[in-house]
């Protein structure tokens, strides 16, 4: 990464912690009060709802480096917003797409702040990481139908349209543009542990798309797909790295003032070197994430690696952290008050979305399998 | 040893079992999801009520107080009720446990007298030693005692007092000393807690249930006949207190986890998602299944082991912290694993039932709920301290207050 691009994330990443904050979710609420959502206006005028938008459409034409920026400090703030749906997912699903009017005015409408878009990627009652369509197109007599299920689609309770990606007619995988109100389409909401992510399930039965619904993915189809399955997943490697660090910075801050025995507890080996192991999973985790995102924006042959080697080890190190951050925080660490929990609930989320660690893990492995059959030298 | 080696307690066994056949209702963990206190605090003093008639509400009590179970048939009693998947003692553990080994311990006559048969009839128990500032060292505790006339007036804060709410009595740690030595100014006390100045709330866990509380005492009255032992001896008598927590209740804990917790582990692994793909198929997970199976067998049969240890006198000076410390992290690991292995969908479990142990199959909640062990009761980095400097003999930390 240059120096200027290094510096523009810098200065990113300080305005971005400093409106998160201030935007007020992720601090706990009382207990049955659901966590309030970040502004979205705001973020829109900010500019982050247009970062990957081109210049012509009204956005800021940056890439997924820049998001990954944001998205971090939103699971440092364990933000509640469609970010992830609508602007990671939907505007990084019609950048794969070709022109058309419809994905234009989709675009330009997230830029602008003025839709709340979700995309149903993959099934995440599911733990597939293959990019498996969850929806199919079918051919009738008054023209093709959309059938299919996908679980756990973020934000998509809270879309005016959503996107479903679909084994087309010809067996490549196609975008299909549905808004919400389509007769056929089902969304239902489903609560989760964090009540900083809104998941629902999605279902289409028969679904006539739109004139001009059916959008082909540019260039070779499979791969699109591919690189949005990647896309949703390096995105919660972002978070996950992200609520690691708040974790992190809570507990240093906790540890040096509380006293017990006559002394600060962070003076304790036993608290000192947890914390130590804290930021060592931390550091490995910021390189893991800057390479995939690294060769994500740049479509490298490894790139899904990469990817794969971020989440799986980004959403592990996040629970490990927000699970020793509750425990040294002690009592106050398990009231619900103390509000480490709501960092905890969110590691433990991340590590089940968009592929766990262990499928991710096998992705990493499959190359070495594939070249097993090849006797070395 | 399972039990089942020692054939004369096969009959009791299978007396046990036949009674739980016949008592454990079917469909508690259903019924006691999403209740409310009330109907928390009926069911637990119901089940008292049915394990009193059946002889084993309090079979570790002396014979003379309504107890008097060998060891070995308490062994065999817990291993029969986890195994029927009965609901526990939640409310009365205090009393049964804490209170009664006080009592029994260092209580006059009269305060056995007062409160053992009491305890039977389901009088509640909850202990106020932890203090905001006292925690892991809880000989900082500030809560004053002064004493005025035949009473003390007792002012402070206790937290983490579980079911205080629905309690009649706690056992309080006070300080009577000031000036004397953090651990020699200290008084026992059994405090009525329906005396006046007391405020009693409620504090919300980290899962979102609220059985733990806040005590504030402001100038409450407690006779000196309600102290127990010697004033500004009560940490001894604290310690012993805390000592009766091991043992057998760490035997029926183990004995739950093996058995519901496991099981359910077992079916989350078993499972078919909805392509018909089941997580067990996956050897990393067969692989770690049974690593956990290993680290609960081993749970087990070292909660048996201990306990017979306190039977012969041979128990060593680690072996609570041990098991403490071992029992916290395989429940912690068992959660954790349920919680990644079952995926997204068990994180849509946003209940889990009361009355329950530390197992209830809600994943997710019972990972977050699994801090429960390890942070209080002495937490995991105290535990290891104990193990390396009482069980090995190695050097204090440089510090610590005495």
């Amino acid at each position: 990464m240059s120096d200027d691009l290094s510096e523009l994330h810098d200065e990113l990443r300080s305005v971005a912690r400093d409106l998160l904050a201030r935007s007020g979710s992720g601090t706990a609420v009382a207990h049955g009060t659901a966590p309030a959502s970040a502004d979205w206006g705001l973020l829109a005028r900010s500019g982050w709802t247009g970062l990957e938008v081109p210049d012509a459409l009204a956005g800021s034409g940056a890439t997924f480096a820049e998001v990954g920026v944001i998205l971090e400090e939103m699971g440092r703030a364990a933000t509640v917003s469609p970010y992830l749906g609508t602007v990671v997912l939907a505007a990084g699903a019609l950048g794969l797409v070709g022109t058309s009017p419809l994905r234009d005015d989709l675009l330009q409408g997230i830029a602008a702040g003025e839709l709340v878009v979700a995309v149903a990627l993959a099934d995440g009652a599911l733990d597939h990481v293959d990019a498996v369509p969850p929806f199919r197109l079918e051919a009738g007599p008054e023209g093709p139908r959309v059938h299919g299920r996908a679980d756990f689609v973020p934000d998509a309770a809270d879309a005016s349209d959503l996107l479903l990606v679909a084994k087309g007619l010809d067996g490549d995988p196609v975008l299909v543009h549905v808004p919400i109100s389509t007769p056929g389409l089902d969304v239902v909401d489903q609560p989760v542990v964090d009540a900083t992510r809104r998941l629902a399930a999605v279902s289409a039965v028969g679904v006539v798309p739109g004139e001009g619904a059916v959008l082909a993915f540019a260039g070779d189809p499979a791969h699109a797909a591919a690189r949005l399955f990647d896309r949703a997943a390096l995105a919660v490697a972002c978070d996950s790295l992200g609520l690691a660090r708040a974790m992190l910075d809570a507990t240093v801050a906790y540890v040096a003032q509380r006293r017990q025995f006559d002394r600060a507890i962070g003076s304790f080996q036993a608290v000192k070197h947890a914390c130590a192991d804290m930021l060592v999973g931390i550091t490995v985790v910021e390189e893991l994430v800057r390479a995939a995102t690294e060769a994500f924006v740049a479509d490298t042959p490894g790139a899904a690696v990469a990817v794969s080697m971020a989440k799986a080890r980004s959403s592990e190190v996040a629970v490990e952290v927000a699970g020793a951050a509750m425990q040294l925080h002690g009592g106050i660490g398990y009231t619900w008050e103390g509000g480490i929990h709501v960092h905890l609930k969110r590691a433990a989320l991340d590590r089940s979305l968009f592929g766990s660690p262990t499928a991710h893990r096998r992705r990493v492995a499959a190359p070495h399998l594939a070249r097993a059959g090849a006797a070395p030298g | 040893m399972t039990g089942g080696g020692t054939t004369d307690l096969d009959p009791f066994r299978a007396s046990v079992r036949d009674w739980c056949r016949e008592h454990v209702p079917r469909t508690w963990r259903a019924a006691q999801t999403g209740v409310g206190d009330d109907e928390f605090v009926a069911f637990q003093q119901e089940w008292f009520a049915e394990l009193r008639r059946a002889g084993w509400a309090v079979p570790h009590w002396p014979a003379e107080w309504g107890g008097g179970m060998t060891t070995a048939e308490q062994v065999v009693l817990y291993q029969e009720l986890a195994a029927a998947d009965a609901p526990r003692l939640v409310l009365a553990f205090v009393s049964i446990h804490h209170a009664a080994s006080t009592l029994l311990a260092a209580g006059t006559d009269e305060q056995r007298r007062r409160h053992l048969p009491a305890i039977l009839d389901g009088e509640i128990w909850c202990q106020g030693f932890s203090e905001p500032e006292a925690g892991s060292d809880l000989a900082a505790l500030r809560a004053t005692a002064r004493r005025e006339g035949d009473a003390y007036v007792v002012n402070g804060q206790k937290v983490w007092a579980s079911g205080a709410l629905h309690s009649d009595w706690c056992l309080l740690l006070v300080r009577t000393d000031p000036e004397a030595p953090k651990r020699k100014g200290i008084s026992y006390l059994l405090m009525d807690m329906r005396s006046p100045g007391l405020d009693v709330r409620p504090i919300t866990q980290a899962t979102g249930e609220a059985h733990f509380c806040e005590i504030f005492m402001d100038d409450v009255v407690v006779p000196v006949a309600n102290l127990v032992g010697v004033e500004n001896a009560g940490w001894a008598v604290a310690q012993q207190t805390l000592g009766a927590e091991r043992g057998m209740t760490m035997l029926e804990l183990s004995e739950r986890l093996g058995n519901a917790g496991f099981t359910w582990l077992v079916d989350a692994c078993r499972a078919p998602r909805r392509d018909g793909q089941r997580p067990i198929d996956d050897p990393v997970v067969q692989d770690r299944l049974a690593a956990l199976e290993i680290e609960v067998t081993a749970l087990r049969g070292l909660c048996r082991d201990v306990v017979e240890r306190h039977e012969t006198g041979t128990v060593g000076p680690a072996d609570a912290s041990i098991v403490k410390l071992y029992y916290s992290e395989v429940l912690q690991r068992l959660m954790d694993f349920g919680a990644e292995v079952g995926g997204l969908p068990v994180h849509t479990v946003l209940q889990k039932p009361i009355s329950s142990g530390w197992e209830s199959g809600a994943w997710v909640l019972d990972f977050i709920s699994s801090w429960e062990w390890t942070i209080p009761g002495g937490s995991s980095e105290i535990q290891r301290s104990i193990i390396g400097e009482r069980g090995l003999g190695l050097p204090r930390e440089p510090v610590a207050g005495s």
